[in-house]
């Protein structure tokens, strides 16, 4: 453990170099927020629509918006880049697990992330008015489903930053990687908006846990025994997840050939 | 000296190929490899055969592409070779990558380990957490470095503002902090100035005193001459060479040479009778001899007892033979392979 926590550390601590990068990263996401905001203000006005009033609606696109600053800043930048620069071979010659290592660093740079989580929320509840909150209950469920996301990403990150090992081109798969996570996960439009049949395939896959499942717990939407299984399947999907990573390190590893040097 | 200790490291027909894909230059080409893909393969490793005692240290020359950089990430688990076997004190370095990464420290000349956005002291500790090295080795490792190293004013600096020089001394510290056995360092003197490289090379001359066996490559002969005592040259991913350093110096670097200065221009065709086995030339002007002699045919006095029967010296210089000079020559084929000298040898 002492391994992974010295990494935690050192992440935790470089990150801030970074929080120019971090500041312009989240600039997209403040205005994708305020956008969504305007965009269902409008559509639902003072009744529901799908079941969300507008305190819900909000709650909801707040926990989107945190699921958007959680394991952007270090992953997204860090993995790939590694892999190009051939700093991998650095990495292969410390006696700690890869993945673990990766993850280690991750969780460590979260505390960042949850602070510009948080002034979003101050932001919008001091400009918009209160948000829905759920019973105690469901907050603590909230509050679990929402840290099972930091693997639950953190797993989707890896396996396509793995690809790096067989193409140059990481900027194409990055995109597709955004582009599939933001509409399976509910990040833009909540899944039940989706045409029924696809919303259901939605909510089983990985990428539901990613949003999702945690905002509609905290919206209220989704309760009691639904609540509970929406946070087993973020888990079980993590632990799969897990050992696909492994699997894809395993194949991915023999393709390895370093660039430099 | 260490000759006759148990192999540490042990490689077997080791050979690495890497696939590259075979693209005609512009656009067609780039589409034609795309609607077939044509690869070239090439050994950049090839066949190598590797026995190194414990406490050895082993200079590992070749030119530039030769697979020197290949075969140390072969050896230390980064790579998976095509062929062969490669075992670290019994241990197979990819297959046990974790178990063999504790017992060896590995050091990129062109790329740092620290971590670019901490203090030295940080990255230090770091590595002192992924290793597990007590607080009490921790200071004493780090003091004993100091004393070569000049850590003190480098430990609270940011990596990132390091000069090459003070990143390289900084690394160093950081590839023994955990006081491996076994080191491979690929160019660890690269772009350093002479104050730097000769704190470095002392620096390793004291780590192979303390019993690290040592795998290194650099282009800087000097390096060599001052840390290793065994020499391996690869070209084209074959070993061509492998033996002792004195050993090839004496089978191939043979050739003494003395310049002379005369008071007066002098008679070179009667020198040369009398130094019938050297060569005499005229040197940069008429005042100047230079004598080319192999030191196994003639003593330095000797040359120089007939010089002043026939000249009054006024001063004199003597080189001895190069490194340089045997290397060279191996590059350009123009040696033969001496026998392999096994660790027995
Ligand atoms: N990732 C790779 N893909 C394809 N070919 C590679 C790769 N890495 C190295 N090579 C080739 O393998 C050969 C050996 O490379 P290597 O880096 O081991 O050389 P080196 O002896 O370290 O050279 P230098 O002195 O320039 O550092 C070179 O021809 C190089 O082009
Ligand atoms: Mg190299």
């Amino acid at each position: 453990m002492r391994p992974y926590l010295a990494l935690a550390r050192a992440s935790a601590r470089s990150v801030l170099t970074y929080r120019l990068t971090f500041v312009f990263s989240m600039f997209g996401l403040i205005f994708q927020l305020l956008a969504l905001l305007a965009i269902w203000h409008a559509v639902i006005g003072a009744g529901q629509v799908n079941g969300l009033t507008w305190p819900q609606m909000k709650s909801y696109l707040l926990v989107a918006f945190s699921c958007g600053a959680l394991v952007s800043l270090y992953t997204d930048f860090g993995m790939a880049a590694r892999i190009q620069s051939g700093m991998v071979a650095v990495d292969l010659t410390r006696p700690i697990d890869y993945q673990k290592a990766r993850l280690a660093e991750t969780v460590g740079g979260v505390w960042i992330e949850l602070l510009v989580a948080a002034l979003g929320w101050c932001g919008v509840i001091t400009l918009l008015g209160t948000i829905f909150w759920p019973d105690p209950v469901h907050l603590l469920l909230f509050v679990l489903s929402l840290a099972a996301v930091v693997p639950l990403k953190f797993l989707v990150v890896y396996i396509t930053g793995l690809a790096c090992f067989w193409t140059q081109n990481y900027l194409g798969i990055n995109w597709a990687r955004v582009a599939v996570v933001n509409l399976l996960s509910g990040a833009l439009i909540p899944l039940s908006f989706l045409p029924s049949w696809f919303g259901t395939v939605a909510e089983y896959l990985p990428f539901a846990g990613i949003t999702s499942t945690p905002a509609l717990i905290l919206a209220g939407d989704l309760h009691g025994l639904a609540a509970v299984r929406g946070l087993l399947l973020q888990v079980v999907w993590a632990l799969l997840l897990w050992l696909l990573a492994r699997a894809t390190w395993a194949t991915a590893v023999r393709q390895l050939t370093v660039h430099g040097g | 000296m260490s000759s006759a200790s148990e192999p540490v490291i042990r490689a077997a027909g080791l050979t690495k190929v890497f696939r590259s894909p075979d693209k005609a230059p512009g656009l067609s080409g780039s589409l034609r490899h795309l609607v077939r893909p044509r690869h070239t393969n090439r050994a950049a490793v090839n066949s190598v055969d590797l026995t190194i005692g414990r406490g050895e240290a082993v200079a590992y020359v070749g030119a530039n592409g030769a697979g020197k950089s290949t075969t140390v990430k072969l050896l230390a688990g980064i790579l998976i070779p095509s062929s062969g076997t490669v075992r670290v004190a019994g241990v197979d370095p990819h297959r046990d990558r974790l178990v063999n990464a504790r017992q060896i420290g590995v050091l990129f000349g062109q790329r740092s380990q620290l971590w670019w956005d901490l203090t030295v002291r940080d990255s230090l500790e770091v590595l002192r957490d992924l290793y597990g090295v007590s607080r009490t080795q921790f200071t004493e490792r780090l003091d004993e470095f100091d004393e070569v190293l000049g850590l003190g004013k480098l430990l609270p600096v940011v990596a990132r503002r390091l000069s090459l020089g003070q990143r390289m001394r900084a690394d160093l510290a950081a590839t023994f902090l955990h006081g491996p056995a076994i080191v491979y360092l690929d160019e660890p003197t690269i772009g350093l100035d002479i104050a730097a490289k000769d704190s470095v090379r002392m620096f390793l001359r004291q780590r192979v005193a303390a019993g690290t066996t040592i795998l290194m490559t650099s282009h800087d002969l000097r390096d060599i001459e001052d840390v290793c005592r065994r020499l391996i040259i690869i070209d084209d991913g074959r070993i061509i060479f492998d033996g002792d350093l004195g050993r090839a110096k004496d089978a191939y670097a043979r050739q003494r040479q003395l310049s002379v200065q005369v008071d007066a221009p002098v008679d070179l065709a009667a020198l040369r009778a009398g130094l019938p086995e050297a060569q005499v030339e005229q040197g940069a002007s008429t005042r100047e001899l230079v004598v080319v002699f192999d030191r196994f045919a003639h003593r330095a006095t000797e040359v120089l007892d007939a010089l002043t029967r026939q000249v009054d010296v006024v001063d004199f210089r003597l080189q001895e033979p190069q490194i340089e000079d045997v290397v060279r020559r191996v590059y350009r084929g123009e040696l033969l392979v001496l026998p392999p000298q096994g660790v027995d040898a």
